[in-house]
């Protein structure tokens, strides 16, 4: 390790970096590679091969040096190819990681576009309300040009109602001539004409409401079951309760206001 | 405030038998409390602080908590200390309670609370003594000055108290107050329960309710304005509150900012039934003065019931008023109402 280190440091101090461009410039058009650590290898066989034929040092003392530098060898080795895998890990979490980002980015995008349709949605859907409510409110004369926006079918509709409330009035109008009816008789007709529309109107506001989900049209009168707020509560929880007695209040008797509340209810 | 036929039933059985059936039950803010006739022609209320504290669970905690008698539930893998214990808990260690319910309803904060919340009303309800016994709880009327809704919180306590085999009815928690306290007027006046999150009031004639509503300030409102201005936390500001004072005769900085919020309490109450008596809506005409029975843990504090008359007197009353007393069991008399409901069959 030390030595291949000596050895970069030697290169990069009688050494000098140049571009590709650089050296296109120079004329050359490839250059040869080497890494330091075979430089590093070839310097350590030369040194082998020199103290071997200098005869300084023993045949068991130059086995040692081999041994020691072929470890040292294994160990640069072993430790590039950590370096190598982490290197190819890291590559393949990054790709990971921007496939991930490109699904989550499509995902936002599409959930943005359905969080804007359904605003679109919802305030079109209040327009038709306040359309409805305000026609409902309204005397049933023609719409006003001012009013929210309408569905034609609804249009239609009320605009049949009403015109059969014309057309109910008018057959009373001339009964009353033609037949000199009683005018009580009238009016049943022409109530049972203006519920019939409000009634129209009810059911389709109470229609409007459960489609809007707005809770108090959605059967309004209709008793709630909150049975199912408990049901993940039958397991019996962990507890000391059955051993801790609580905290008693003694009180004055309710003998008298049972006897009261009998006697205001006829019973005694 | 539903009734059918198996409320007739139940007057035979309480005259009948030697304990009436019914169990009345007050869920409070602060406290839940559960009252049912005794042996003795008396009655018993089983009472525990509706708050708990959540603490580390490790096996040394819970021998130490049952020797100590505190009562404790393991839930989502933590310690949850139950009731007074957990108030107390909370006062050494400097922390703030947990609370299921805030301003008289199911806090939407603490809807993990509902199981230990159930444990405290099954502990202190007990079982049935005959199957579907009637159990009238107390719910909150609206309130006149915020927004909120009952409808939730009575469907939730109605199917919480059915799963314990009783037959749930709700009645008005002043409502209560009326039969457990003016008994002697006919069950005609004016019923005034001073909770922990709400006070609720309601005017009854013959004890047909007239009229009732709530406003969403109670002793928790004082607390957490003594809290404010004390920079203690709220479980302190209880403490202090509850630890016998007189808030005619403050004598520390810490008495001097409870009376402060009680007298600002108990005239913004008024001063809103005032209003709500002179909008004319649905108001009975009485030709003799009425009575107001106060009850409710927080009209417990000394003093109250004079602070009452004080400002009471400072406010042109529409109705003509005889007697402004306070329930001798004020903590109870909410539940005891309930038990009256319940044994009658009536709400």
């Amino acid at each position: 390790m030390e030595s291949v280190n000596q050895i970069k440091e030697a290169l990069s101090a009688r050494s000098r970096t140049a571009t590709l461009d650089e050296l296109r410039n120079e004329g050359r058009k490839r250059v040869r590679l080497i890494r330091a650590e075979h430089i590093a290898q070839m310097v350590s066989e030369a040194v082998h091969a020199a103290v071997e034929q200098s005869g300084l040092l023993g045949q068991e003392e130059v086995d040692g040096l081999i041994a020691k530098s072929r470890e040292e060898f294994k160990g640069i080795l072993r430790e590039r190819e950590q370096e190598l895998e982490r290197a190819r890990a890291n590559e393949q979490e990054l790709v990971e990681l921007k496939a991930r980002f490109e699904e989550l980015t499509g995902a936002l995008a599409r959930t943005r576009a359905e969080l804007e349709r359904a605003q679109a949605d919802l305030e079109e859907a209040q327009q038709r309300a306040d359309a409805q409510a305000s026609a409902a409110s309204a005397p049933p004369d023609p719409p006003q040009p001012s009013a929210a926006p309408v569905s034609n079918e609804m249009v239609m509709s009320l605009m049949q109602e009403l015109a059969n409330l014309k057309a109910s009035v008018a057959v009373q109008q001339q009964n009353q001539q033609g037949q000199s009816a009683p005018a009580a008789a009238a009016a049943p007709d022409l109530s049972a004409a203006i519920e019939k529309l409000a009634g129209t109107l009810n059911e389709r506001l109470d229609s409007f409401g459960k489609k809007m989900g707005i809770s108090a049209a959605v059967d309004g009168d209709a008793p709630v079951d909150f049975g199912g707020l408990f049901k993940d509560e039958d397991e019996s929880l962990e507890s000391n309760m059955d051993n801790i007695q609580v905290k008693q209040k003694s009180g004055g008797g309710i003998a008298a206001n049972l006897a009261k509340l009998k006697k205001l209810k006829g019973g005694g | 405030m539903t009734e059918n036929s198996d409320n007739d039933l139940n007057i035979d059985q309480t005259t009948d038998t030697a304990v009436g059936l019914g169990k009345g039950l007050d869920v409070g803010t602060a406290n839940l409390a559960a009252a049912v006739q005794n042996d003795e022609g008396g009655i018993t209320v089983n009472v525990e602080r509706n708050a708990f504290l959540d603490i580390p669970s490790d096996v040394y905690s819970k021998n130490m908590l049952t020797k100590l008698k505190v009562p404790y539930v393991v839930h989502n893998g933590k310690l949850v200390v139950i009731g007074e214990a957990a108030f107390e808990l909370a006062n050494v260690f400097g922390r703030e309670t947990r609370r299921p319910m805030a301003d008289g309803l199911v806090s939407p904060n603490e809807q993990d609370a509902l199981p230990m919340m159930k444990m405290i009303i099954q502990k202190i309800l007990g079982e049935p003594q005959v199957p579907g016994e009637n159990c009238y709880f107390c719910v909150p009327a609206e309130s006149l000055d915020v927004d909120n809704n009952v409808v939730y919180h009575q469907g939730l306590f109605e199917s919480m108290i059915s799963k314990l085999g009783y037959t749930a009815h709700a009645i008005n928690e002043a409502h209560a107050v009326i039969f457990s306290e003016l008994a002697d007027n006919d069950f005609t006046g004016i019923g005034l329960s001073f909770g922990g999150g709400m006070a609720n009031a309601c005017i009854a004639y013959k004890s047909i309710p007239c009229l009732s509503f709530s406003v969403a300030r109670g002793g928790d409102w004082v607390d957490k304005n003594v809290a404010n201005v004390l920079g203690v936390p709220r479980s302190k500001a209880t403490s202090i509150k509850e630890r016998g004072i007189d808030i005619r005769d403050p004598k520390s900085r810490e008495e001097e900012a409870v009376a402060i919020y009680y007298r600002s309490l108990i005239n913004y109450v008024l001063s809103n039934i005032k209003t709500r008596f002179e909008s004319g809506q649905n108001m009975p005409s009485f030709n003799d003065p009425v009575d107001i029975a106060c009850a409710g843990g927080t009209s417990m504090v000394g003093g109250f019931i004079e602070v009452f008359r004080e400002e009471f007197a400072k406010i042109d009353f529409p109705i003509p008023v005889g007697r402004i007393f306070r329930s001798e069991e004020a903590l109870t008399a909410v539940a005891k109402g309930c038990l009256v409901a319940a044994a009658i069959g009536e709400d």
